[in-house]
């Protein structure tokens, strides 16, 4: 009677129909200018003629969309692998009987909240190539300072351990609340068996927190493959345009060069990739909220 | 695990590794030292070239009086009379942020409130993935339709425009952390009052309300970050009356080249607030960030 009460409707409601009105009808409204060659180069008004699929024909013939791909796949995959091993490891290490938890977790789970644009600066000063402190130390163990700001690969590094260090933490509390969650009695029997961590590691704790690994690489990839703000921040896009990822790439055509139709078309294509995660994502997660 | 490494370390079996165990607790906490120094570092060094002239911060110096002498040159440029344009910034970006909290946590909770406690004919698990599903997309994807129609309703560089961006992208975030409590919370009271006779609305705001204040507390706080955060589209939507402090300080090379004692004091400010936040909704961060997919 009450779960089915006519009331229900006046609490889902509202926020249902915020979404459906400002994230469905863009959208929509963004598929709709894909097809389209909308730009706005007189700066006031954009203007709009219906194009077809042309401008999903010319994204293969656009070559900055592969050097903008390769960045942010290197940036992506790079994260995903550095912040998964360091984020476990670390929840290894916390999981352990450590007087001060919650003091040392707070403190771990202090870059997820400085916002990106901010830490684009952090990274300027820190992998500054003459008086930045990283190559500071790396000349002080003895090896030669890296061209941080002015070497592609150097450049894109300082992005992916810049992106790594502030999403370590996000992977180490979920992780550790998976580790946690796991059977005390089945660490004992463990150990009567077999007096080696690693091997109580890869037998026990490993197998269990593997679903919550692959919960968290998803949405670490989706979230990843859209930065935008480091780069941005920290290098404007440079040198060259070798920190340019995607994202970036369809920000700088549809908001500077104003070519909003084919940015919507490439910025689609995004949303694709982002539509087949987020099924896999929930399709993984959804009985949890029944 | 705190009872389990107690448990075993009574246990007379395990003496014979106690040796290898105190040696084991030494490197533990070698590598526990390190992870606290990797994660703080940065921002300490930001804080130690805040307080440095621009010929200092070119030193890789680190003790105050005995390395080089504090200056508060930096803070006094940004905070100080006359820094005109940062106190605007930052009142903007205090707007825009309650604004859009205030928003996404009404909304959050009432929607949350309706997923935990009624049924519909949907599934509500569908729902709650449809609204989640909202995180995974990619915002340059909506920033143009954005710019396109706050540009018909004349809603470019204004504070409204950009609550309304905010409350967009932190709704997610407020639903899911309301719906996880109250589907955690018994509602043995709720069914009392409604055998009292009080009608849904009654018991909402009367009972449950009173009882999620931690929970909504906690929502309010990370949608504040979020939205405090913003950056890309208040640099489409609002560049000049109503920028928020980040776009400030997105924009501050340009303005002064690179200055990194004067960079780093400005990218503290930026962070200070939602990190000091953050502090307390610990208990809530691993659910809100994963989507709910990891009780925390």
């Amino acid at each position: 009677m009450y779960k089915k009460s006519r009331a229900r409707y006046f609490f889902l409601l509202p926020g249902v129909f915020w979404i459906l009105t400002f994230t469905l009808f863009p959208l929509i409204f963004s598929l709709y200018l894909s097809f389209t060659n909308a730009n706005m180069r007189n700066f006031t008004r954009a203007t709009w003629n219906f194009v077809g699929f042309e401008n999903y024909a010319s994204i293969g013939s656009d070559l900055r969309v592969g050097e903008t791909v390769v960045t942010s796949v290197y940036l992506t995959v790079g994260s995903l692998l550095v912040t998964l091993i360091l984020g476990t490891f670390m929840a290894w290490l916390f999981n352990h009987d450590i007087p001060g938890l919650r003091i040392f977790r707070s403190i771990l789970t202090m870059p997820l909240f400085a916002a990106p644009i901010a830490l684009g600066f952090m990274g300027l000063i820190l992998f500054n190539e003459t008086s930045g402190s990283i190559n500071s130390i790396i000349r002080g163990l003895g090896g030669t300072g890296v061209r941080w700001m002015t070497d592609s690969w150097s450049a894109r590094t300082a992005v992916l351990i810049l992106d790594a260090w502030q999403w370590t933490p996000f992977v180490f509390v979920i992780i550790l609340a998976a580790m946690q969650s796991i059977p005390e009695e089945l660490y004992e029997a463990a150990r009567l068996d077999t007096g080696s961590g690693w091997a109580v590691f890869r037998s026990i704790t490993f197998p269990l927190i593997a679903p919550a690994l692959g919960t968290v690489a998803l949405l670490r990839l989706v979230e990843t493959f859209k930065i935008l703000d480091i780069p941005f921040s920290m290098l404007g896009g440079g040198p060259g345009s070798a920190t340019q990822t995607y994202s970036y790439y369809v920000y700088l055509t549809g908001l500077r060069s104003f070519n909003m139709g084919y940015a919507s078309s490439l910025a689609y294509i995004l949303v694709i990739i982002a539509i087949i995660i987020s099924t896999i994502y929930f399709w993984r997660v959804r009985a949890r909220f029944e | 695990m705190a009872t389990l490494n107690k448990e075993a370390a009574a246990q007379p079996v395990r003496a014979v590794q106690i040796g290898r165990s105190r040696l084991g607790r030494i490197l533990l906490w070698v590598a526990v030292v390190v992870a606290i120094v990797w994660v703080l570092y940065p921002f300490v060094w930001a804080v130690i070239t805040s307080f440095k002239t621009q010929r200092e911060a070119l030193e890789p110096t680190i003790i105050p009086f005995l390395q080089f002498q504090p200056s508060m040159e930096n803070w006094s440029a940004e905070l100080g009379l006359g820094a005109r344009e940062t106190t605007l910034a930052l009142g903007n970006s205090i707007t825009i942020s309650i604004g859009a909290t205030t928003l996404a946590t009404v909304l959050g909770t009432l929607t949350g409130y309706a997923l935990a406690r009624f049924r519909y004919g949907i599934g509500n698990r569908n729902i709650v993935s449809w609204v989640l599903s909202q995180r995974f997309l990619p915002p340059v994807a909506t920033l143009i339709p954005f710019f396109l129609v706050l540009q018909r309703l004349q809603l470019i560089d204004t504070v409204p425009g950009l609550i309304l961006v905010n409350t967009t992208f932190t709704l997610p975030f407020a639903i899911l952390i309301m719906r996880d409590f109250f589907a955690d919370f018994p509602d043995e009271i709720e069914e009392a009052a409604l055998v009292d006779g009080a009608n849904p609305l009654q018991i909402f705001l009367r009972v449950a309300l009173p009882l999620a204040t931690p929970a909504i507390t906690a929502a309010a706080i990370i949608c504040f970050a979020f939205a405090w955060n913003e950056y890309l589209f208040a640099s489409v939507i609002a560049p000049k009356d109503a920028k928020p402090y980040t776009f400030l300080v997105a924009s501050t090379s340009t303005v002064r080249g690179v200055h990194f004692g004067y960079l780093a004091t400005r990218m503290l400010i930026a962070i200070t607030l939602p990190v000091v936040l953050s502090l307390f909704v610990q208990r809530y961060i691993v659910r809100g960030l994963s989507l709910g997919a990891v009780k925390g």
